[in-house]
């Protein structure tokens, strides 16, 4: 009878993973697209449609009754099935936006069949990104969440993380073109994803001060949570040190595979801090009754048992 | 149509809890579900001017219920009687409307893995009862009824008494009023 989080880890690891997949497929769609080197970007397709699949899997995985989760699809209004929607269509487009690629693949020579797919994917992917933050940020009880401003932390964390992976996978396998490309192209990465960390940093730092001085006890107490409470190592030392001023540093120091793998790890770790704010107003004497309530450890539960 | 209402009247509560039992029994809850717990708030104020509220909680049954609206699969309806409730076999346990709900309305049944609400004993209230809830509250704290039946008590109390309802800022706009104190203030 304990209050337990409504969201558990499935749904953190699915915030990770779609930002991670829609941020992914941006960069391969836009290099595509606007700068000629997608197939730099070919093997991030692949990988895409994958973590969206697996980011989809955890989703099921959460729901009580996993078996019924294309009920999800039968309605026309609600965030979360819009969401479905994109994240289904992703796993598929993505795929086939891989299949241009590789040498083998009968249709590579259709470049403009796969730039339109690229097109799409470029929206998709940002509307991946964005759609768990407008999902998260429209439940007006959850006070933490209910800001404009928790799309936009989703949209430039999951961009970050995107680049970051991205620069981990550029060149590989099936690209098979001059190494120079991929040299330039990891240079500009690393400008981008530079930019993007002291974004994020900017967003995230004012996001959880503004939370702090926002109206409504709910929301200042995650925020206190986040600043100086149980969530302050996590939060300082893994998302704002670990994730974003390490890859800063290393970035400048013109280290090359860690900085990806700490901005990782850093969007992983801000996933569940949000995922684990989903504090509400109490109402009137609510706080206390709560309190009172059964831990779910008592020797009488323990006997029905 | 009719448009169910429920008024709480704190001055009559004595926060015996008798209607979070009648509502388990009759709704034959799991050991872990509460629908309509009874809070406590106080004793504020210094001696001799102590003041104690009750506070029966229960599912708004918002005109506007943002639950219905978060709901992917349209498992959660609103009747057109205003009462909110989940079809079952739509309902995929996806708790998106537990966190929708600002009043702690919605409790996941770890059992069958969908999500259980109160739905003002809509079965008893369709065939003219009363609600366990209501029915049971020997102090009649709880009064149920029909806003628009202009014979009803609660259109009437409703008319002449001072309510509030919860969290109004949220815009959801509950069937659930509270009479705070005898003077109609908070």
């Amino acid at each position: 009878m304990k209050t337990e989080r409504t969201w558990g880890w499935p749904i953190a690891g699915y915030l990770f993973l779609g930002g991670l997949g829609g941020g992914a497929i941006i960069v391969s769609s836009a290099a595509d697209l606007f700068l000629g080197r997608g197939g730099v970007f070919a093997l991030g397709c692949l990988v895409t449609a994958a973590l969206i699949a697996l980011g989809s899997s955890l989703l099921i995985f959460e729901l009580g009754r996993p078996a019924q989760f294309w009920r999800v699809f039968s309605t026309q209004k609600a965030i979360m099935t819009a969401g479905a929607w994109m994240l289904s269509l992703l796993i598929g487009t993505s795929f086939l936006q891989f299949t241009f690629w590789p040498d083998f693949s009968p249709w590579r020579t259709l470049i403009g069949l796969r730039q339109a797919l690229a097109a799409l994917n470029l929206l998709l992917g940002l509307g991946v990104c964005t759609y768990t933050g407008i999902l998260l940020g429209s439940l007006k009880p959850r006070r933490f969440w209910n800001t404009p401003a928790l799309p936009v932390l989703f949209l430039v964390s999951g961009l970050s993380t995107g680049v970051a992976l991205q620069s981990l996978l550029a060149g590989f396998w099936p690209y098979a073109g001059a190494r120079e490309a991929v040299e330039a192209v990891h240079g500009s990465l690393q400008a981008v994803d530079l930019a993007l960390i002291v974004v994020e940093l900017i967003t995230l730092v004012v996001y959880v001060l503004m939370m702090r001085t926002t109206l409504g006890q709910a929301a200042e107490r995650a925020a206190a949570r986040w600043l100086t409470g149980s969530y302050a190592l996590p939060f300082w030392g893994g998302v704002i040190a670990l994730g974003l001023l390490l890859p800063l540093v290393l970035y400048a120091l013109g280290v090359q595979v860690l900085p990806p793998l700490c901005v990782l790890t850093g969007g992983l770790i801000l996933r569940f801090l949000v995922v684990y704010s989903d504090d509400r107003t109490f109402l009137p004497g609510e706080e206390k009754y709560l309190s009172r309530l059964p831990r779910g450890d008592e020797p009488f539960l323990k006997a029905l048992k | 149509m009719a448009r169910y209402a429920m008024i709480l009247d704190t001055r009559r509560c004595i926060g015996c809890e008798s209607c979070t039992v009648a509502c388990r029994v009759g709704n034959k809850l799991p050991i872990d579900m509460i629908y309509n717990p009874v809070t406590t708030v106080g004793p504020t104020g210094t001696f001799p001017h102590v003041h104690m509220l009750h506070y029966p909680l229960l599912c708004m049954h918002c005109e506007n219920p943002p639950c219905v609206s978060a709901c992917p699969t349209g498992a959660s309806q609103q009747a057109q009687d205003g009462i909110v409730w989940v079809e079952e076999t739509k309902c995929i346990g996806c708790k998106a409307c537990v966190q929708a709900c600002p009043y702690h309305a919605r409790h996941p049944n770890h059992v069958t893995g969908t999500v259980y609400k109160c739905d003002f004993c809509a079965d008893r209230v369709r065939q003219g009862l009363e609600p366990h809830c209501v029915k049971t509250c020997h102090q009649r704290a709880r009064i149920f009824g029909d806003l628009d039946d202009p014979g009803s008590e609660v259109y009437q109390l409703f008319n002449t008494t001072m309510t509030v309802q919860l969290l109004p800022e949220l815009g959801t706009d509950p069937s659930v009023y509270y009479i705070l104190s005898a003077g109609g203030q908070g």
